[in-house]
């Protein structure tokens, strides 16, 4: 991921004419997002809310360039919309949708690392570059521009990071929703390197929580390849351990999936980690 | 979802996959149609049932109503079944462990497999000796060969039986399908002995052949500590697990986990009172809600009416963001319940009131 990619301007919706694309196209707008159409196949010759609606990116890109797509159609429909978006070689694709099916996510995965271009999410509350760009449903109002790179797998998360380091007086350079589904189009590993590479980041925050083993990698990488100050928290050391169905979990080494072992972890590739979201937020500087 | 043993095995048998001859016993059926010796499994939606006695062998028609009635009764890890499973005996030459699974890492579906199956299976494996691969549509035929030379047996019996799992995996929008034990039978077969099967919810809208018992799910409520003395109600996951870090962190106990999740309405925020209620030594409740989807307003007329519905509630402690904060402030001032302005705040005032 280039840093390139977050603050291009042509950015079209997918899915413009739903009840949450045509939302957010309107808060994206108020936040200055330069959004040149939208897509819905039904609707094409529309305009929303001064955005023209057209049937197919294809067609968009017959009077745009189109850097970026939001996309905020229904869940049956996600994995077309992506493949869609590839298809067309949009550099930035960013799925909001909630509850897209795994075997579906598969599928976009694989044509989206064929064809070299990012997807953020799905399930994700998408990207906010404070005072540039608003990709997603992240509120303006929680970021304020500065130096710090947030990464986040929980969406509520996200937006209490934010929130708490605006407080503070901290602002920050991108504030990244990556989403908490188990196939996600960008990792943590893909968030620590754009931050390591970007000069206008000076220190990141990095939320993770607990299942699987995206944190681990995470630490592997920052102990190899980042040289800025890491602030860490993983939700969930109080949870209970649920209730395993099978083995698959337990061969696979599902123990190093607890918040406790997220941590040390983190700890010893030489993160400052919290045990809560509110001495996270405390202890960046 | 979490399907029982006989709703995976009809899964694997409509994929046409061996599985024992079984019938399905309600509490109130005959038993006339129960060939003996039999296999007696109780359908509880965990794993583990082995050990704790939810699988009895049953040779006598003098010995079957008694057990029946037993594994009716029995309760493993808080699930009592609502049917059993009679299968008929298999005679057991080997066992193995194989299963298809979603890997988050490699973002591909995995083939585990392990020479010795049964119920201890993840303590027996030494570290790398079991088979881990990726397994796809394109590559079924390579990947059936690793498998075969893995368990040691003839490609010709095992790359009906993977091409047949990979299908019931793909097709059903599986996420875990798990043969443990699979049987090498005296005979000279393999056969499925038990399935433990996990579908993505996500997919439902695409299956309106799913038609599955309903399990309790506890996902969204979580007791914690009984003795507990700080109840929390948050929205999201990855926010009530904060919000119980928080408390934890503050030296307090946390009573319970709650994610009031996305579409929260006024009648769901009451039944989770409610269940917070149940516990004895509640001080305090923290309500920590950044609302996206859901709305601050809803949240405060719950509150609102929890306030008026139940007697003695434990002081609450509450803070609002997001979505129609304002108005929910403004509802919630006219009652004369205050809100603050962080969770920190709201910690700190519910560790006033703590008593231990």
């Amino acid at each position: 991921m280039r840093k390139e990619l977050f603050t291009a301007k042509n950015v079209i919706v997918q899915g413009i004419t739903g009840s949450h694309g045509a939302f957010h196209t309107a808060t994206m707008r108020a936040s200055g997002t330069h959004i040149v159409a939208g897509t819905s196949p039904n609707k094409a010759g529309q305009v929303i809310d001064g955005v023209p609606v057209y049937a197919t990116i294809h067609a968009i890109q017959q009077d745009h360039q189109v850097d970026i797509s939001v996309i905020f159609v229904p869940a049956p429909f996600a994995k077309d919309a992506m493949i869609e978006a590839i298809e067309a070689k949009v550099p930035l694709i960013i799925c909001i949708t909630e509850g897209v099916p795994v075997h579906d996510m598969l599928e976009v995965k694989k044509q989206a690392e064929q064809s070299n271009v990012t997807i953020i999410g799905p399930n994700c509350p998408g990207v906010l570059v404070p005072g540039i760009n608003k990709l997603g449903i992240i509120p303006a109002s929680m970021g304020t521009p500065g130096r710090v790179g947030i990464v986040s797998r929980s969406g509520t998360l996200t937006y209490e990071a934010a929130a708490g380091l605006t407080a503070r007086g901290i602002g920050q350079r991108y504030i990244i929703g990556i989403g908490g589904d188990r196939i996600q189009g960008t990792n943590f590993i893909d968030c620590l390197r754009l931050f390591e590479e970007d000069d206008e980041v000076s220190s990141i925050v990095l939320i993770g929580e607990i299942g699987g083993s995206s944190e681990q990698h995470a630490a592997d990488y920052i102990k190899s390849h980042v040289s800025k100050p890491v602030y860490a928290y993983i939700a969930g050391h109080s949870a209970p351990i649920g209730i395993q169905l099978g083995h698959a979990g337990a061969i696979l080494g599902g123990e190093g999936e607890t918040a406790a072992s997220k941590t040390e972890a983190l700890q010893q590739a030489g993160v400052t980690t919290s045990i809560s979201i509110v001495t996270l937020i405390e202890s960046v500087k | 979802m979490r399907l029982l043993e006989h709703e995976a095995k009809a899964l694997l048998r409509a994929n046409m996959i061996p599985i024992p001859e079984g019938v399905i016993i309600t509490k109130h059926d005959t038993r006339s149609s129960i060939h003996l010796p039999t296999v007696l499994k109780s359908q509880v939606p965990v794993g583990g049932r082995g050990k704790l006695g939810g699988v009895v062998v049953v040779k006598s028609k003098e010995e079957l109503e008694s057990a029946i009635d037993t594994l009716f009764s029995l309760d493993i890890k808080n699930y009592t079944p609502n049917v059993l499973l009679a299968e008929e005996k298999i005679s057991i030459l080997r066992e193995h462990y194989v299963s298809l699974l979603i890997d988050r890492d490699s973002a591909s579906i995995r083939l585990i497999a392990y020479k010795d199956g049964g119920v201890e299976v993840e303590n027996n494996i030494s570290s790398h000796d079991f088979l881990n691969i990726a397994i796809d549509e394109s590559t079924l035929d390579s990947d059936a060969k690793q498998l075969a030379s893995y368990l040691e047996y003839d490609i010709k019996l095992v790359r009906p039986l993977l091409v047949h799992l990979y299908a019931t995996f793909t097709r059903n929008d599986a996420t875990l399908l798990e043969i443990n034990p699979l049987i090498y039978t005296t005979e000279g077969t393999l056969i499925c002995g038990d399935c433990k099967m996990e579908l993505d919810d996500a997919a439902r809208f695409r299956h309106p052949e799913w038609n599955f018992e309903d399990k309790p799910s506890d996902t969204n409520f979580v007791s914690l500590d009984p003795d507990g003395s700080i109840a929390t109600i948050a929205n999201g996951a990855g926010l009530a697990m904060a919000t119980v870090d928080a408390v934890a962190a503050r030296k307090m106990k946390p009573a319970n986990f709650l994610d009031i999740g996305g579409g929260a309405n006024t009648a769901s925020i009451l039944i989770a009172f409610k269940r917070i209620m149940e516990f004895k030594r509640i001080d305090a409740i923290v309500i920590n809600i950044f609302a996206g989807i859901t709305r601050c307003d809803e949240v405060a007329r719950a509150i609102i009416e929890a306030k008026k519905q139940i007697d003695s509630l434990p002081p609450l402690f509450i803070r609002l963001a997001g979505t129609n904060f304002e108005e929910a402030v403004a509802l919630l001032a006219a009652e004369n319940i205050t809100t603050m302005a962080s969770l920190d705040e709201c910690l700190a005032a519910a560790k006033e009131v703590t008593h231990a």
